[in-house]
């Protein structure tokens, strides 16, 4: 069975997501290479439109946009794969001691998890960052790990419920292996899809918040940042201003991003469920009802 | 022998894979004649649930019935007939109860509403009537008629599997085909499940096609019994000559493996 | 009965540890928690009003439990403080006002885009592997996966500043006193339709997935294929026998949507200068009202409990399993 040892590689969806993603990484790490701008630096005159020498125009400042653009790249890809990693390990970490350890823990954690479903997510970040000040990208990722695994907990824990019931697992009991090895090596390898939906949705998710938060005036503004570039840009009025390059830029960078991740999830998602797979499985069945050899 | 009510000829059944095909049902012919109980017998994966699939046009993609198959109900060709003819023909004339007893009932609807369902679509019938006629289909299988207006849920297994069995009544079809009715329900309320079929099929004078992988069962309950083997019926003969000279390999096999029967003929 | 009951006390839990977050916060911060939370109001405020905001917010003297119960008891007394930047005006004013237009914008954005969204989902399903169900899965993708401030930002920029179709601020045409005649009614629609339907432009494709995959998973159950067999027309089997089951799940995990669903009308209402919560508090923000901050927290908070309960209410009703627990 060639085609399931690598999934993801016969999967239309997943080549082009992984293919969007692995561009925008390329030009985050390339930045200085594809710029000789500095992105903080004002080096033209105010809101200029696109030009030879400022492909992407200028903002309010006089600050170039590609320059912004492909530096805020690696802000916004540390930021959304920092807090999606946090935000995996600590969801993943809580739903396999609950699912497998059940009884009281499980009654705490699960209390717990509910309850931070119910707590709206944006009104608490918000809060929460006001009290912080102008947020670095860091804290910001810091405070998204702690507040936004609630998710990930809740279906890992439900999964690991199902898991912990299989024979496997019964028998390494049996034979006297540590929780924390039984929780680690028999039963985490077997989540490994439902971590992986988790981690990419927890990256999407990570991204989009980070910019949201940023885009209200929470964040950094000194730091270079997709969502930092929509702060600045909504605040000179780019759009009433008619400076669409200073604002639609940063528009187009987050959902060309987040597109290419999701596509990366849904793909996932269609693997470890293949039921709800899409598309073209069905061409030689119709081709054989066409051609009368059959019917139903 | 009278003329069949259920002929089924050449049937072939595949499964459409990306590459290659899946043959489920592998040229089937049988016979079922009118109030006659026909055993389809066989381990899981044999194509024997195929079969009842097909019988009713149940089947989706990517499954694939091959040309030169001919299922006749009372001479007319089931693969032939067009969207609004199937929708009539089904049920009407063929009804079925599956597999698990549980789940055959939509959870959400009331039995009369599931009831009425039937009613509605074959029959110009007004809410009352179709009333009175629940409560006639529930007092056969011994459920009370004031029940009609719970859910599903509110039933236990054996119950629900009485209900699906009158539902199946409602219009008096002409053939029941059951695919392992009893299998998630206990020895004792298997044994009344059968026994009342039976009871009602003298009285109304229904076929039934029974399908189960039980071949203890199949013998005490069925006319006549097909062995299938990997999509093919390799024997099929009186539940007697199956019992006392199976001719097969595979069907002495299935004996050998089978303790002793108890208790006696259920017909 | 005893389910909702469970729910209500476990709602009540959640609210008070919303309010515990907004007690402990600044409390937690380096520095003089007073000097944080009315740091912005500087000189401007008279000393007697100072001192009913520290008693508010339970800065008295006395041990932390005791600032716990007094900070306790002005919330629940529905006392969320003073807004330093509309000072005098109460907290509970400036967000009340705010919240009628955020409950109307997201009320009807929410019920649009589920409505269709599970009716898009419903049809994927059912023609899986069709043309139209690719349209919907990948147009889900496109929707939910890019933000909403993005999706705001462009709609605003297309249909309000180039093709200047709809206006691109205020609920109604200011102009106008607010009252129930034609004119006033009408401007509303008129400001309101452009941030609604960007709402619902974020919102639908992800109801229809989960409409989607809950009825992919219910096709092949024994009822599914009982009903077909039983001679009901495809749309009857779709409807009441699929979908009316499918709906269970998508139902409850509406409850968690309805988060996102704040979160998307927030920055949308920023982006369209939409008078509602998001736009009062993104002022708040710039000026560091922490009361109003604070008190958004608790306001949006209940909403979304009270979203909840509504939800709960709705599967008890929707679900006859669960009626007599």
């Amino acid at each position: 069975m060639k085609t399931s040892s690598f999934p993801l590689i016969h999967n239309r969806k997943a080549m082009v997501g992984a293919l969007i993603v692995a561009f925008i990484l390329a030009v985050a790490i390339a930045a200085p290479l594809l710029t000789s701008y500095d992105p903080s630096a004002r080096v033209g005159r105010p809101h200029q439109a696109p030009s030879l020498e400022h492909w992407l125009g200028t903002t309010r400042i006089g600050q170039d946009v590609f320059a912004r653009l492909v530096y805020g790249a690696r802000t916004s890809l540390a930021v959304g794969f920092g807090a999606g990693l946090l935000i995996t390990i600590v969801g993943t970490a809580l739903g396999i001691i609950a699912g497998y350890r059940g009884g009281k823990i499980d009654e705490i954690i699960s209390f717990f998890t509910n309850m931070v479903l119910v707590v709206p997510n944006l009104p608490l970040l918000l809060v929460l960052a006001a009290f912080i000040g102008q947020a670095s990208p860091w804290v910001i990722a810091l405070i998204l790990g702690c507040t936004s695994w609630a998710w990930g907990a809740r279906v890992t824990r439900a999964e690991t419920l199902s898991v912990k019931q299989k024979d496997y697992v019964k028998s390494a009991e049996m034979m006297g292996e540590p929780r924390w090895r039984i929780m680690t090596f028999e039963i985490f390898p077997n989540l490994i899809s439902i971590v992986g939906i988790n981690f990419i949705g927890s990256v999407i998710f990570a991204i989009i918040t980070q910019a949201t938060l940023e885009f209200l005036g929470l964040g950094d503004p000194k730091v270079v940042s997709w969502g930092t570039m929509l702060y600045a840009a909504q605040k000179a009025s780019a759009l009433s201003v008619g400076a669409w390059w200073d604002i639609l830029t940063p528009c187009f960078a987050l959902a060309f991003l987040g597109i290419g991740l999701s596509l990366l999830n849904f793909a996932v998602d269609e693997i470890a469920n293949p039921r709800l797979r899409t598309g073209n499985r069905l061409g030689r069945w119709s081709a054989l009802i066409r051609s009368g050899e059959g019917r139903l | 022998m009278t003329a069949p009510l259920l002929s089924v000829k050449n049937l072939t059944i595949d499964y459409i894979g990306e590459t290659n095909d899946f043959r489920a049902v592998d040229n089937v012919s049988f016979d079922v004649a009118p109030g006659e109980v026909f055993g389809l017998a066989g381990e899981s994966g044999c194509g024997k649930s195929t079969i009842a699939f097909a019988i009713s046009r149940l089947h989706k993609p990517p499954a694939l019935i091959r040309k030169h198959s001919a299922i006749l109900l009372d001479g007319r060709n089931v693969l032939d007939l067009d969207q609004k003819d199937l929708a009539d023909f089904r049920w009407r004339e063929v009804a079925m109860v599956f597999q698990s007893a549980m789940n055959s009932l939509n959870p959400v609807l009331r039995i009369e509403q599931q009831f009425y369902d039937v009613l509605r679509t074959h029959k110009r019938i007004t809410r009352a009537q179709a009333r009175d006629r629940t409560a006639e289909m529930l007092r056969l299988v011994d459920i009370s008629p004031d029940r009609m207006r719970d859910y599903p849920h509110q039933f236990s297994g054996g119950m629900r599997q009485r209900i699906v069995i009158a539902i199946c009544l409602a219009l008096d079809p002409r053939l029941i085909v059951m695919d392992e009715p009893t299998t998630a329900l206990d020895v004792v309320v298997q044994r009344e499940i059968l026994q009342r079929i039976n009871e009602l099929r003298r009285k109304l004078g229904f076929a039934v096609l029974f399908i189960t992988h039980d071949l203890g069962l199949m013998v005490q309950f069925c006319d006549r019994i097909g062995i299938m083997l990997g999509g093919k019926l390799v024997e099929q003969g009186t539940a007697d000559a199956i019992y006392r000279t199976p001719e097969h390999d595979y069907t002495k096999k299935l004996w050998a493996s089978f303790p002793s029967l108890h208790g006696g003929v259920l017909r | 009965m005893a389910f909702l009951l469970r729910r209500l006390c476990f709602y009540l839990a959640a609210f008070v540890a919303a309010a515990t977050i907004n007690f402990f916060l600044p409390r937690l911060m380096p520095g003089d928690p007073v000097q944080i939370m009315f740091s912005s109001a500087g000189a401007e405020l008279p000393p007697e009003s100072l001192q009913a905001l520290k008693l508010t917010f339970g800065f008295v003297d006395g041990p932390l439990w005791q600032q716990y119960l007094t900070y306790l008891g002005s919330i629940f007394s529905g006392d969320l403080g003073r807004s330093i930047k509309y000072f005098p005006l109460p907290v509970t004013t400036v967000l009340g006002n705010a919240l009628v237009w955020t409950v109307g914008l997201m009320g009807t954005a929410t019920i649009v885009s589920f409505a269709l969204g599970t009716f898009l989902g419903i049809l994927a399903a059912w023609r899986r592997g069709s043309l139209f169900d690719v349209i919907v899965s990948v147009g889900a993708i496109f929707a939910t996966s890019v933000p909403a401030v993005v999706t705001s930002l462009i709609v605003v920029f297309t249909f309000g500043f180039t093709l200047g179709w709809f206006p691109t601020g205020y609920s109604a045409d200011p102009a106008l006193d607010p009252a129930f005649t034609f004119e006033y009614l009408g401007s509303v629609l008129y400001h309101g339709i452009l941030p609604m339907l960007t709402l619902c432009a974020v919102l639908t494709g992800g109801f229809a997935v989960t409409m989607r995959n809950n009825m992919i998973n219910l096709l092949g159950e024994d009822y599914i294929v009982m009903a077909r067999a039983k001679g009901l027309s495809d749309t009857r089997v779709m409807l009441w026998y699929a979908a009316r089951n499918a709906l269970l799940p998508t139902v409850s995990s509406l409850a968690i949507a309805i988060g996102t669903v704040l979160g998307g009308s927030l920055v949308t209402e920023v982006v369209f200068n939409y008078p509602g919560l998001g736009n009062i508090l993104y002022q708040a923000i710039l000026a560091r009202d922490y009361p109003v901050i604070q008190g958004q927290l608790l306001i949006m908070t209940a909403t979304m409990l009270i979203a909840n309960f509504v939800v709960d209410v709705s599967y008890v009703l929707l679900d006859p399993r669960l009626k007599r627990a």
